[in-house]
């Protein structure tokens, strides 16, 4: 379990804001942080990380306390086993792949975490490689493999994949969401993508003005009925049409557009720009082999 | 959407696929998922279910239905009809709550479909849907 409470004034682009969060965390879940820019979610982590320090705060993680501003204790960024995954891949550019997973190692440390990550993460084709040969995904997943390498408590991904596109993206995702099981990590995650956060997370916090409006599991938060479908995606409404009682949504899925039809009780409370879960059972689809 | 509580009675596993058993007012309805009981803990006998299922999913009889091979039928007696060039919406008084369902115009002029008529809703146990 980590227990948050912290309170930081920082100064935003429309004045003063305080961030104000209290919040538990169960070990082994994966938590996604949402909300506009600047509501203070980097913030957050840093905080975490001990990168940035709160004005007044306590931190416990597992029984241990990072910080408590009341009596003093602050621990240092690295005695908080702490594995951190920003959009920009930050790996030394020198160093090969499997070099930049061992200099994340401290000394004396056993490197079968490495031959094991390489594993699971399927960087073996890449190892002797040097980042600048590597795509953007697969720099990414060297990333990602050398948070773990430490064994983090907490492994944190500020926005990770908002620079791939969709299908590496969904890669990724399947690759972190296989070392957070099977590490049982505690990940937390900022994500702006409404299907990412409803495939991964298992809790989301909504993020607003630094504080948290809204929490839950991602149907109580982003406020949809769970339905069994299996033929499920996200999408944006670009047309609405009414005819008789029906209404016809054209609806943005990834790079694709596709029609539905909706009934009046549905149709009437949509708008263009509204972000939907579309639902089918997965009896329905017909499938052609293209290509 | 059609909306429905129900209790789960029966359950049928076979590989991937499990056939669900559900009681909706005393009525006994049937649906298909590809989940198990294992990956979806909803899956378990006595549940509270919430059945989901499309307007334009219902199928329509008049008089005897005995011999249709659809596992989900309401009786009960059209409520509003609503008729537009292609396509007519009934709303139907069942003994399970009122159902929608979405049918063309022509099939309301074959089948002389009135307020008041006496009809059987029908869907395929392959077009419900579940809910927690």
């Amino acid at each position: 379990m980590i227990e948050i409470s912290i309170q930081k004034k920082l100064k935003s682009a429309s004045g003063e804001m305080l961030l104000n969060i209290n919040t538990a965390i169960k070990k082994g879940s994966l938590v996604t942080l949402y909300g506009k820019s600047g509501a203070g979610k980097t913030t957050i982590l840093r905080i975490l990380a001990g990168l940035l320090n709160p004005d007044h705060g306590k931190i416990d993680v597992n029984g241990a306390t990072w910080l408590n501003t009341s009596e003093g204790i602050n621990l240092k960024p690295q005695k908080r086993k702490i594995g951190f995954v920003f959009q920009d891949y930050a790996l030394f550019p020198n160093m090969t792949v499997i070099e930049n997973l061992k200099f994340a190692l401290n000394k004396g440390e056993d490197d079968n975490i490495i031959n094991h990550l390489i594993d699971i993460i399927e960087l073996g084709e890449l190892q002797n490689r040097k980042p600048d040969t590597l795509s953007g995904g697969q720099k990414q997943r060297v990333a990602l493999a050398r948070a773990l390498v430490q064994k983090p408590s907490i492994l944190m991904l500020d926005e990770p994949l908002s620079a791939l596109d969709s299908e590496i993206r969904f890669k990724l995702q399947q690759y972190i969401l296989k070392v957070h099981k099977e590490y049982n990590l505690t990940t937390l995650l900022i994500s702006h993508d409404i299907s990412e956060i409803i495939r991964m997370s298992d809790k989301v916090l909504e993020i607003d003005q630094g504080k948290i409006i809204k929490q839950g599991k991602p149907n109580e938060v982003f406020n949809y009925k769970e339905l069994n479908a299996k033929f499920q995606f996200t999408g944006t409404i670009i047309e609405i049409e009414k005819q008789d009682f029906l209404y016809i949504l054209t609806i943005r899925i990834g790079k694709d557009l596709v029609k539905v039809v909706a009934d009046e009780s549905e149709g009437q409370q949509l708008v263009i720009g509204d972000n939907i879960l579309v639902s089918a059972k997965a009896f329905n689809p017909v499938i052609h082999k293209i290509g | 959407m059609n909306i429905l509580k129900g209790k789960i009675e029966k359950l049928t596993v076979s590989g991937s696929l499990t056939l669900i058993g559900i009681e909706v007012n005393n009525i006994g309805m049937s649906a298909i998922v590809i989940d198990t009981s294992e990956a979806a803990p909803y899956l378990k006998l006595g549940n509270t279910i919430t059945v989901v299922f499309k307007e334009t999913e219902v199928i329509i009889g008049k008089g005897n239905t005995d011999n249709i091979s659809l596992r989900n039928k309401f009786k009960g007696i059209i409520d509003i009809l609503e008729c537009k060039e292609l396509l007519s919406k009934l709303t139907i008084n069942t003994s399970v709550g009122k159902i929608s369902s979405i049918i063309t115009t022509n099939a309301v002029n074959q089948l002389n479909l009135k307020v008041g008529s006496e009809v059987t809703a029908m869907i395929k146990t392959n077009e419900i849907m579940l809910s927690e």
